[in-house]
């Protein structure tokens, strides 16, 4: 069952070029107590899904068209006010960079009362003691101390830790994970996932995470969404997807992700650029990068194709040999 | 423990500055009067007058041991005598030097009080109303002269208005029936200490037109200064976070974004608190307002360098004095500062 839906989300930055088409039609849905993997290259709009969700997105964004779907309401038409419970205590969020996205005045036991304090309110020993059990939860050592000190007394791996907690504090349904492992060290990398994994399963999360990493959705996600130029190339579980992609764009990801074994050299990178989002794209947003590119491809957009239940890509390719 | 070691490496900074400051002051008195003992002497002096009170000064001593003599003295806390007046200075700062910071500590309180929570909302209002209001005060603030503002004020307030008086620090009336005991040369301080009340509101009278007009400048310094750091603090991620928890907007805005924003605002406002001390003094003149303005004006038409010297060391004491909380207040606020 989806607990949040995004449909045909469209949406727009106006700058002093002209406007940036960022999302061009986002369609996707998180099933309850799953890991979703949203990924494509730099620039294809994924943070913006995220913001969008919770509305956080710069002054300059223009959300043209969709639906995002949530319990019953359209977070995108839901007043201000409401927007305020949805999120920390429906919706958590968390960030690439720890180290800005903490603040770095306050300890990190203040920061965690104060967004106890905005979710729930209670005595100062009950969210004291509330801090320590979420700072033990999130596998942070002497929980006592690591409230007491500064985000810049800690290493980036704890900062993650403790963004984990802030970001269960409330006790959320769906956290938005946007690139949580970019800025740390491998071996980090695999323990801050374990984290989610193991969060996820315990207090029954559903998780987007957002990464541009194919080896990371393997690891972690049971549903992916790709990207590219702010639409979806394809989408299904991960059981699907990864053994037979469907999308030239899809295929030349996986092909670019090293394997065990693989030299440096026999990595395939994807030749080109992502489009800029400031002009109009009519026809796939990936033609002239496709080694299989057609006429129609620059023409007008593919509709998806199904291949299984789980599974689906928008290409002219598979369109043909459905159609014959 | 942090604190500690960075309070001390900073004083030990300002011992450096201050004495600095010493040695200029020393080399400015010694060099630029061509004749202090016939400064001193008064008009048309005989040469055998002036070889006494060079004697008596000490002038004829070498350069060195007259140092000696100067940095002892004014560390033994005397400031010397005044060469017109024959008077101590001690005793005059003793009158002056609160006048003048009682004045000094209200524009910069008003200052605070006002340009904080504004320059606050300006930045987190870009583009709006307020924010084009607030710049054109600030800029206006900064821009327009103070003895142009204190005219104003007072052609309106005294001339038009009639409801603040014109200058000076406290009525005759006041001085006659119900005189200030005083302590520590802030009327303000004295009167409620005596709970003498009538006095007080009298002072207060007198010192809200002088101490507007002197909050001017650093009330837009405050305002830009906070305006700027807010827009920049709103825009970085750890705001981003605080939303996406759900952080109510007054929490975001007055808590966490602002103790970000008061540090450069706290260097420049403390830049401008040590600036408004001479920046009192045109005031001081036109609101007849008897503080160290006034008192070092005169000495200066009456090349009376002791006095020069004095009150520049009082500036600079008071100068480093400002910074020195400044830096102590951000390293409070910052805990990385206290590494650095
Ligand atoms: N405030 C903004 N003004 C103008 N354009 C913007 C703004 N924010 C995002 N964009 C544009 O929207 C598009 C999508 O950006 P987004 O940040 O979602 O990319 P991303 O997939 O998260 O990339 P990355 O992997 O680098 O984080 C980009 O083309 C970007 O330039
Ligand atoms: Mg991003």
């Amino acid at each position: 069952m989806a607990i949040l839906s995004v449909q045909n989300l469209h949406v727009q930055f106006k700058t002093p070029f002209g406007a940036v088409y960022a999302l061009r039609g986002i369609d996707f849905e998180l099933a309850k107590g799953e890991i979703l993997g949203l990924v494509g290259e730099t620039g294809c709009g994924k943070s913006v899904t995220g913001r969008s969700i919770l509305r956080l997105l710069d002054d300059n964004a223009q959300v043209t068209a969709g639906r995002i779907a949530f319990e019953n309401s359209d977070l995108l038409r839901l007043p201000e006010s409401a927007m305020r419970e949805i999120r920390g205590k429906r919706i958590a969020m968390i960030f690439q960079d720890p180290a800005t996205a903490l603040n770095p005045l306050f300890t990190i036991g203040q920061q965690l009362a104060d967004v106890l304090r905005a979710h729930a309110p209670g005595a100062a020993a009950a969210r004291r003691r509330q801090s320590l059990d979420l700072l033990a939860s999130v596998g942070l050592p002497d929980p006592a101390q690591t409230a007491k000190v500064y985000p810049h007394q800690l290493s980036g791996g704890q900062q993650q830790r403790a963004m984990i907690a802030l970001s269960l504090a409330a006790k959320p349904d769906v956290i938005i994970a946007d690139e949580p492992t970019t800025a740390l060290d491998v071996t980090i990398q695999a323990q801050i996932l374990d984290l989610l994994r193991r969060l996820q399963r315990e207090r029954a999360i559903s998780v987007i995470l957002i990464t541009h990493d194919l080896g990371v959705v393997a690891e972690t996600c049971q549903q992916v969404v790709v990207l590219y130029a702010g639409r979806v190339v394809e989408a299904g579980a991960v059981a699907a997807v990864f053994p037979a992609p469907q999308h030239p764009y899809t295929q030349g990801l996986l092909a670019a992700l090293p394997r065990p074994g693989s030299r440096g050299s026999d990595l395939k990178v994807i030749p080109g650029n992502v489009p800029s989002g400031l002009e109009r794209i009519d026809g796939c947003a990936f033609a002239p990068r496709c080694e299989h590119v057609m006429n129609r491809c620059r023409a007008r957009q593919p509709a998806f194709t199904s291949f299984s239940a789980a599974h689906h890509a928008a290409c002219f390719l598979h369109e043909a040999s459905v159609c014959g | 423990m942090a604190f500690v070691s960075f309070l001390l490496r900073r004083l030990g900074l300002s011992v450096v500055v201050f004495v600095g400051v010493l040695l200029l002051t020393f080399i400015v008195s010694r060099i630029i009067p061509s004749n202090p003992g016939a400064l001193y002497a008064g008009a048309r002096p005989r040469p055998e007058q002036v070889a006494a009170i060079e004697k008596k000064l000490g002038l004829d001593k070498p350069l060195s041991e007259q140092f000696h003599i100067y940095v002892h003295d004014l560390l033994g806390g005397d400031l010397g005598e005044s060469y017109h007046s024959r008077r101590s200075i001690n005793a005059d700062l003793s009158i002056f030097l609160p006048a003048t910071l009682e004045l000094v500590i209200a524009a910069v309180l008003i200052a605070l009080v006002i340009g904080i929570p504004v320059g606050v909302l300006a930045g987190a209002y870009p583009r709006g109303v307020f924010d084009y209001a607030t710049r054109f005060v600030a800029i206006a603030g900064v821009s327009v002269p103070s003895f142009w503002l204190a005219l104003i004020a007072q052609s309106v307030f005294f001339s038009q208005l009639g409801w603040l008086p014109l200058g000076s620090r406290i009525s005759r009336d006041a001085t006659l029936f119900y005189p200030i005991a005083a302590q520590t040369g802030f009327y303000l301080i004295d009167a409620a200490i005596s709970a003498n009340w009538k006095a007080w509101f009298d002072a207060l009278h007198h010192l809200i037109l002088p101490a507007l007009v002197l909050s001017a400048y650093p009330l837009g310094v405050t305002i830009r200064m906070t305006q700027a750091s807010m827009l920049e603090a709103l825009s970085e991620a750890y705001v981003t976070a605080a939303r996406a928890a759900g952080l109510p907007r007054r929490v975001i805005l007055f808590k966490l974004a602002l103790k970000n924003a008061i540090m450069p605002a706290l260097t420049v406002v403390g830049l401008s608190f040590a600036y408004s001390i001479t920046g009192a003094f045109l005031v001081e003149t036109i609101f007849s307002w008897p503080g160290v303005g006034k008192y070092v004006t005169e000495a200066v038409l009456n090349v009376d360098f002791p006095v020069i010297i004095a009150v520049t060391l009082v500036v600079t004491i008071f100068y480093i004095l400002v910074n020195l909380l400044v830096d102590v207040i951000q390293a409070f606020l910052d805990p990385r500062l206290r590494l650095v």
